[in-house]
């Protein structure tokens, strides 16, 4: 307290010094004399050092983000393949034989192996799905049959990992790979019969048990569809509301109260949504469940509030005098408001749509209440198809402890966010490019 | 009063005709309240066809409340209330019947700060007779465009850039786009509300001409701060003050012999 009295006397005294003497600064030096430019430099100082400390926290921490997942993800865009001979004996093809096929070759490749569980190893080298792969290009060139040929096989998902990443030690120990796997991988790199190639799989497929076969494709479109189900729904019903509130309802206590009502619905928790989507959609209307439909409409209640908001905004900084200059030309109120007010407030709403479908692309917890946490191998055909989507299938692949799909997350959380980052482009630029100054 | 309006529609081309005695507005008894305050009391004035008329008096005495009723502008004024009758050609504009929009369309307003649509110069200039319907085809609006343009002597300046936005334009031109604007939907009446009062003077004194020369074809209210714009551009001047007019006749009578002593002071710059 006295301290502080004693800072305000100081500091009067030197209004009072300065008023006396209108003192000039003779030298525009970094150290003042006086002791109270000192201290507001210092406290300028201080300040920007804060901001610029404070920028550098946030920034390392994205940056480990960024890398952290890069460096878990970036191998899951390679697939591992290995070069067989296979025989392609008309015979068990009739039979439909084709792991066979693969086995043969296999054995023929590591001639002299009698055990059963080496055997066994031997054979999980090559991704379960290899048989399905034989079949695709037997069906495609029938004149295949009763030849030779080399082909590439994707390997199974342990080995994929072993050779991409040679985490021998952690793969050893966790009894996926033997030894004798581990001489043979080693055996086909040196002869050049294993490569890395991008692997298309990845967007090509949906979910699967296999890691290395599992994709993203059928969860994109998932949470594509239901994207579109839900700007169907809250981008009309979201601006229509807004325009009523901002532009014709008449102030009253209830539309106060609806006003209170969406800022709080805002703010809502988002799996509350999940479960009212549950409790409405599917056991009141019987819509099915796990579809994006109804995930559609779930976000959409989501992002109701949140576009009813950024649309008010928007409408609020079109200046009062437009809507004056309308109204005096002779247009009717709604006229100022489809030829005049919307208009220009369309590019604020729609950066603010945009980002609430950022928001609602991201958005998992509502979703795993309608079940659209099902295993989905399909890409969706309807709206009314189970369906997954993007943020769900990294919810799902996170929970499965195998190495393959650890490396499966990472890209799928990549591909999420490379779809974050363009949505978000996408409305910086609309603002630039459209918004209207005043 | 919609049909006669629509009537009249066909009939006023290029000028509307005076009536006999010569007045285009007239009010009665006309008072305004917001809220439960009076802004204006028992406001009687005419507004003389093809004139000039200019409003006069301090800030907050009621010029620009008095404006908007021309137009019934207050009706987007919430808590406000009007009695009393305002006249268009004989018509009370505040029966209830009254289609406003067709009122607006007679009785264009410019605002004191320019406030073009954000919209290309030509939208600004067509949006009016586009929504009234005066005109479909195409060439023909081309030509009202230009002619009013024209008239508000922008056309040199922007015949190259119509498709620009109104607001890329200097705030003089755009306060003249604003005219354009107004009487591009061929108005009776077009009230203007301290037009001048966000322009340097040249822009200043490039609107007056234009008044002077619209002035020919349409009957202008204008609001002031200036005395000698007043003096230099109306017939007839109204002195308002705390919502009474006090004194309201022919420009130069009021500025040369007024009859109230307030009327004086306001003039000689005692107050205001
Ligand atoms: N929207 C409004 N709500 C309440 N009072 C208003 C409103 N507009 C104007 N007034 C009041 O009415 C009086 C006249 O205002 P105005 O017509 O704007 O005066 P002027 O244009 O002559 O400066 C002022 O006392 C002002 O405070
Ligand atoms: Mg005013």
């Amino acid at each position: 307290m006295i301290k502080l009295f004693e800072r305000r006397t100081r500091i009067a005294m030197h209004r009072v010094k300065r008023k006396k003497s209108p003192f000039i600064y003779k030298s525009y030096s970094k150290k003042p004399k006086h002791r109270w430019l000192r201290k507001r430099n210092a406290q300028e100082r201080r300040f920007k050092r804060t901001g610029f400390i404070a920028i550098l926290i946030a920034f390392l921490f994205l940056a480990s983000l960024v890398w952290n997942i890069f460096s878990n993800g970036y191998s899951a865009f390679t697939e591992t393949q290995i070069q067989l001979p296979v025989t392609f004996e008309a015979e068990l093809i009739e039979k439909d034989a084709y792991r066979t096929i693969i086995q043969n070759s296999l054995l023929e490749l590591f001639p002299g192996i009698e055990d059963r569980k080496e055997k066994r190893d031997l054979f999980s080298l090559v991704s379960r799905n290899a048989p399905h792969i034989l079949k695709d290009i037997i069906e495609e060139n029938p004149e295949a049959i009763d030849r030779k040929a080399m082909v590439w096989i994707p390997a199974s998902s342990a080995i994929s990992i072993f050779y991409k990443q040679h985490v021998h030690e952690q793969a050893k120990r966790s009894g996926k790979i033997s030894p004798s796997q581990v001489a043979w991988v080693t055996d086909l790199a040196r002869t050049k019969n294993m490569r890395l190639k991008f692997n298309w799989a990845f967007f090509k497929n949906g979910d699967s048990r296999e890691a290395e076969q599992a994709g993203v494709l059928a969860s994109t479109m998932g949470s594509f569809m239901t994207i579109l189900i839900c700007v169907l729904m809250a981008f009309p019903l979201g601006v229509a509301t807004a325009i009523y509130l901002e532009e014709f309802a008449r102030k009253s206590w209830f539309t106060d109260f609806i006003e209170i009502n969406i800022n709080n619905l805002a703010a809502v928790p988002s799996i509350i949504f999940g479960l009212l989507g549950l409790s409405i959609y599917l056991n009141i209307f019987g819509l099915p469940r796990s579809s994006s439909l109804v995930g559609g409409m779930v976000l959409a209640l989501l992002i109701l509030p949140v576009i009813v908001i950024a649309t008010r905004n928007a409408l609020q900084a079109v200046p009062p005098s437009i809507r004056y200059a309308a109204a005096a030309l002779g247009a009717t109120p709604t006229q100022v408001v489809f030829h005049h007010t919307l208009i220009y407030a369309l590019p604020g709403i729609m950066t603010g749509v945009i980002l609430s479908i950022a928001r609602a692309f991201g958005e998992t917890a509502p979703l795993l209440m309608i079940g659209m946490v099902a295993f989905i191998a399909d890409v969706p055909k309807t709206f009314t198809d189970p369906a997954t989507t993007l943020p769900v299938q990294v919810y799902l692949w996170a929970n499965n402890p195998e190495l393959g799909f650890v490396e499966k997350t990472a890209a799928a959380i990549m591909v999420l966010l490379t779809f974050m980052v363009l949505i978000n482009l996408l409305a910086i630029y609309i603002r630039r490019r459209f918004e209207i100054k005043w | 009063m919609v049909k006669n309006m629509n009537a009249e529609k066909k009939k006023t081309e290029d000028i509307a005709e005076c009536g006999p005695e010569n007045i285009r507005m007239k009010t009665q008894n006309l008072s305004v309240f917001y809220n439960n305050d009076q802004a204006l009391h028992d406001i009687n004035l005419d507004i003389a066809c093809n004139k000039v008329t200019a409003l006069i008096g301090p800030s907050g005495c009621g010029k620009s409340t008095f404006m908007r009723c021309l137009n019934r502008m207050n009706d987007y004024v919430e808590n406000c209330r009007v009695t009393g009758k305002v006249r268009l050609d004989g018509f009370n504009i505040y029966k209830d019947n009254v289609d406003t929009i067709l009122l607006r369309q007679k009785v264009g307003m410019v605002f004191q700060k320019p406030n073009p649509f954000p919209k290309s110069i030509y939208e600004n200039v067509a949006y009016g007779p586009k929504i009234h319907h005066l005109i479909d085809n195409k060439d023909e609006l081309d030509a009202l465009v230009e002619k009013t343009l024209r008239r508000v002597g922008l056309w040199d300046e922007v015949a190259d850039r119509l498709a620009a936005p109104g607001t890329s334009l200097s705030g003089g031109q755009q306060q003249r786009l604003c005219i354009a604007r107004a009487i591009a939907t061929k108005p009776e009446v077009v009230l203007m509300d301290e037009p001048c009062s966000a322009l340097d003077p040249i822009a200043t004194a490039r609107i007056e001409e234009l008044i002077a020369e619209l002035e020919k074809k349409f009957t202008i209210v204008i609001i002031t701060h200036s005395m000698q714009q007043a003096e230099r551009v109306s017939h007839h001047t109204a002195f308002f003050h705390m919502g009474h007019i006090i004194e309201a006749g022919d420009t130069q009578k009021i500025f040369n012999d007024p009859e109230h002593q307030k009327t004086k002071d306001y003039i000689g710059g005692k107050f205001g």
